[in-house]
């Protein structure tokens, strides 16, 4: 029996990733599978207003910070929510305004700068355990942060692979169908089901297999977001609620009925739900809350053997 | 923050409209359905009815204070489970959560299909000319279940409808609604009370079957009744007590809140406080304006007199000289001998009903699919079937719904006096959402320090502690009120004001019955699943950052 732990969509938090590096050893899991969206989305910049003192802007609440202590317990609340705290001086945030080009380039950086922190942690914490994390970057992911995981030793990318779990063998893919926000890794139906069967047919046991593809399937239950108007905006309080998962994975799981599949992308879709023999589970999202949602799946040959979903 | 600094991200989504929001808490706080409903039962109070309008109120704003507050600190969380959970920890949160938003939903089915027949069948086929029909379906017995029934499919109906679709219905009937009503308000406040009394005489007697002489007659069973409350004035104690009564109707405010998409900052705390606040200060006006227009046309003896009358009948079974409820857009609609206009009226008041009515069991499946996920239940009460309709979750509901709407109906054992223990169970629920309010910024600093809502403080005490302790001690107040009724207001002897005192065996066995079977649910699913490997204390448990 292998038993594997699973969470996905941790957005950027420091808090997430250091709870997920030790849900192995806390729950007794083999290995660890990190679905898509490990990057954050926001930079909350820290404008320096001389000596010690610093103006910040945290969900709309202002921060006057005067001394080294409020700066680094700050520093640590905007990492525990996901964001990048950077320094900077009124000077450059007027230039900012000026050129929004150059934030994106902030972004990335800052982005970079923590998968690699993340990654050096992870050769850290999981040397000599046995464990690997298995890792697809998801639609919100640069493709910049693929690099940094490969240069790391314990956590693989297992994009677009077949890779072996102790015995079962996984497909994964970060991908999503098209969104409202044109995110760095989407494509429509037609492409994902070329991408989905580019993998399955080199699966050896199909239905012994796991499918840790990051978009939930259509109709599901574990895809249900709130209808957005044109301009972003969830109509009638967010009560309407529409399934916006992939249909060509659906698709793929009613064809090929793998054991396992595990999703993410829709934080507020956490749940499981059995399509045909198929249990999808979506553990869902809570990193700004530095709580890590998980599940732990306990495979046997050709059988789940247990499963649960985790709330660390 | 600052949308410079915002990526592109899936999720990232403007605020809701704040209208929007305040429509389904409108609708949650409904003054139709559940005010008419509960203001006509309070007819033996001493309080003024405005002064406990107003002071309700102002104890219900801390409601929304706690419920916003919580909501932009744990957002899309599953709301009550979810946050006594990981500040109680799984059983408290576990056993408050599944009675307050499952087992007690049984009870308030046959309270929606009362209010079904009597906003929307008894009306719309009297004004039709179906008298027979009109006054059967306001009996007791068999008529309550068969509008019980009718209830319930259309419930379901929502249910494999889906949200999307329903969310439209209420909107829709939102507008209608309150078309309708103003029709009313207008009717009231252009009347007179002769006018009133000859509609009252002529219309009992030609919609309904009254004998003639309806209008005194209905004084007299109503001063029979004991029918005493005023419109205005009454102690602080007399006008306390009815509020123990009014929360039937006014505690609901935060039912549909919601917040979806990444929080932004402190604005989206200010819009979700913002949509329930606005619903409680309409409802509440609403409320004093159509008191005042009662006053006015019907005159506010009489509308008490005619409530008398009419409960008095039903839990006491004295004679009813108006034989159905004294519906109060009935009573407006009286007052024009126009029939287009009284089927109209009567039709788009209606709306009221089919607009709030359908999220009956809303929370019951979603907290049952909570549970499900948690493995407190088992994996198939949270299957869909090929429509995507939760089959097994609805009949989880629906069947025991059944079985209490029975009870109810036809009165079994004097299951009937129990009502109010609809809001009790969920009040009970809400204390311990409240006290995990009170306690959250200290027991879970870091989560609190990093939420929208870290520098809402008075005098340095987080605003969400001070505003959990008033509501925690509102709610306090009304528990106590509800189990020691006769103690505390008749010297210990009779069923005292709101009848679900420890004296009431029914209500008690109620409340035991499902406090007691969602313990067992809970320890028995977790023996089980630790049987099998499962720990459930340790999947609810943080895992160590170091």
């Amino acid at each position: 029996m292998t038993t594997i732990f699973f969470a996905t969509d941790i957005h950027g938090s420091d808090i997430c990733w250091s709870k997920f590096l030790n849900a192995g050893k806390f729950y007794g899991a083999d290995q660890l599978v990190l679905g898509g969206d490990m990057t954050g989305k926001a930079v909350i910049p820290f404008i320096h207003e001389g000596g010690q003192n610093y103006r910040v802007t945290l969900l709309e609440q202002v921060f006057n910070i005067t001394n080294e202590e409020e700066l680094t317990d700050l520093k640590k609340r905007v990492r525990s929510r996901g964001y990048y705290p950077y320094m900077t001086s009124p000077d450059e945030i007027a230039e900012l305004e000026k050129d929004p080009d150059k934030v994106s380039k902030i972004f990335l950086q800052e982005v970079l700068k923590v998968v690699q922190q993340w990654m050096d942690l992870a050769d850290k914490k999981l040397e000599g355990t046995g464990m690997k994390v298995f890792c697809s970057p998801g639609n919100d992911d640069m493709d910049e942060v693929d690099d940094i995981i490969r240069s790391s030793k314990h956590v693989l990318l297992v994009e677009g692979k077949v890779s072996s779990l102790d015995g079962h063998e996984m497909i994964a893919s970060g991908w999503s169908n098209i969104t409202p926000w044109a995110t760095h890794r989407e494509e429509d139906e037609d492409q994902l089901a070329v991408r989905y069967e580019a993998m399955i047919s080199q699966l050896k046991d199909p239905r012994n297999s796991i499918f840790n593809i990051h978009v939930p399937p259509f109709k599901s239950g574990l895809d249900e977001a709130p209808e957005l108007d044109k301009d972003l905006r969830p109509v009638l309080a967010g009560n309407s609620m529409i399934p916006v998962g992939s249909k060509a994975l659906r698709t793929a799981i009613e064809k090929v009925q793998p054991l396992v599949t595990l999703h993410g992308h829709i934080h507020e879709g956490r749940g499981s739900v059995r399509i045909g023999k198929t249990l999808c589970i979506n553990p869902g999202s809570m990193y700004e809350q530095g709580t890590l949602l998980g599940a732990i799946v306990s495979l046997g040959k050709n059988k789940i053997e247990n499963y649960v979903l985790t709330t660390g | 923050m600052s949308n410079l600094f915002v990526r592109k991200a899936t999720g990232m989504v403007r605020s809701w409209s704040v209208f929007d929001a305040f429509v389904y808490a409108f609708f949650s706080i409904n003054i139709v359905t559940l005010g008419f409903y509960s203001f006509s039962q309070m007819y033996f109070f001493g309080g003024g009815m405005i002064n406990a309008l107003i002071v309700s109120a102002v104890f219900l704003i801390f409601e929304i204070i706690v419920y916003a507050s919580l909501i932009s600190v744990m957002p899309r969380s599953g709301g009550d489970y979810v946050w006594m959970t990981r500040i109680f920890g799984g059983g408290v949160g576990f056993i408050l959560a599944i009675t307050g938003w499952w087992f007690t939903l049984w009870l308030w089915t046959p309270v929606y299909g009362d209010m079904f027949r009597q906003v929307v069948m008894v009306p719309i086929l009297g004004v039709f000319g179906l008298k027979d029909a009109a006054v059967w379906f306001a009996g007791a017995g068999t008529p309550l279940f068969v509008s019980t029934l009718i209830a319930l499919g259309f419930v379901a109906l929502v249910i494999m409808l889906g949200m999307k679709t329903y969310a439209r219905i209420q909107k829709y009937s939102f507008y209608a609604g309150m078309l309708g009503l103003l029709i009313v308000i207008v009717l009231l406040f252009t009347g007179n009370h002769d006018k009133f009394k000859a509609g009252y005489e002529a219309n009992a007697t030609a919609l309904f079957g009254a004998q003639a002489g309806a209008y005194d007659a209905t004084v007299q069973a109503g001063t029979d009744a004991g029918a005493s409350t005023p419109l205005t004035g009454g102690t602080l104690k007399l006008v306390f007590l009815t509020l123990p009564w009014l929360v039937f109707f006014n505690l609901w405010p935060n039912w549909g809140a919601t917040l979806y998409g990444e929080v932004r900052g402190a604005t989206d705390y200010k819009r979700n406080f913002s949509g329930m606040a606005y619903a409680l200060g309409a409802v509440t006006v609403l409320g004093i304006v159509f008191f005042l227009g009662v006053a006015k046309t019907i005159g506010w003896d009489f509308y008490v007199q005619s409530n008398g009358a009419w409960w008095n009948s039903v839990w006491y079974g004295a004679a009813v000289p108006l034989p159905v409820w004294p519906y109060p857009a009935l009573l407006a609609v009286f007052l024009t001998s126009n029939r287009l206009i009284q089927i109209v009226v009567v039709l788009l008041m209606s709306c009221w009903w089919f607009g709030w009515a359908g999220t009956l069991f809303l929370s019951s499946t979603r907290v049952i699919f909570a549970a499900a996920f948690d493995r407190l239940l088992p994996e198939k009460v949270a299957e869909l079937n090929k429509n995507g309709t939760p089959v097994n979750a609805m009949l989880l509901m629906v069947v025991p719904a059944l079985l209490v709407s029975y009870l109810y109906a036809y009165n079994v054992a004097g299951f009937y006096s129990i009502t109010l223990a609809a809001t009790q169970g969920i009040a009970i629920m809400y204390f311990g959402t409240a006290i995990s309010a009170i306690v959250l910024p200290y027991t879970k600093k870091e989560l609190f320090e990093a939420s929208p809502i870290a520098q809402m403080k008075v005098f340095g005490i987080p605003l969400i502690t001070i505003s959990g302790v008033i509501f925690a001690g509102f709610l306090g107040f009304l528990l106590v009120e509800w189990l020691f009724d006769p103690w505390l207001n008749t010297g210990g002897e009779g069923a005292g004001l709101y009848g679900i005192s420890f004296k009431n065996t029914n209500s008690i066995i109620f409340l035991v019955t499902c406090y007691a079977l969602s313990a067992a649910i809970y320890y028995g699913f977790k023996s089980y699943r630790k049987r099998g490997g499962i720990d459930m204390d340790k999947v609810q448990t943080e895992i160590p950052v170091e």
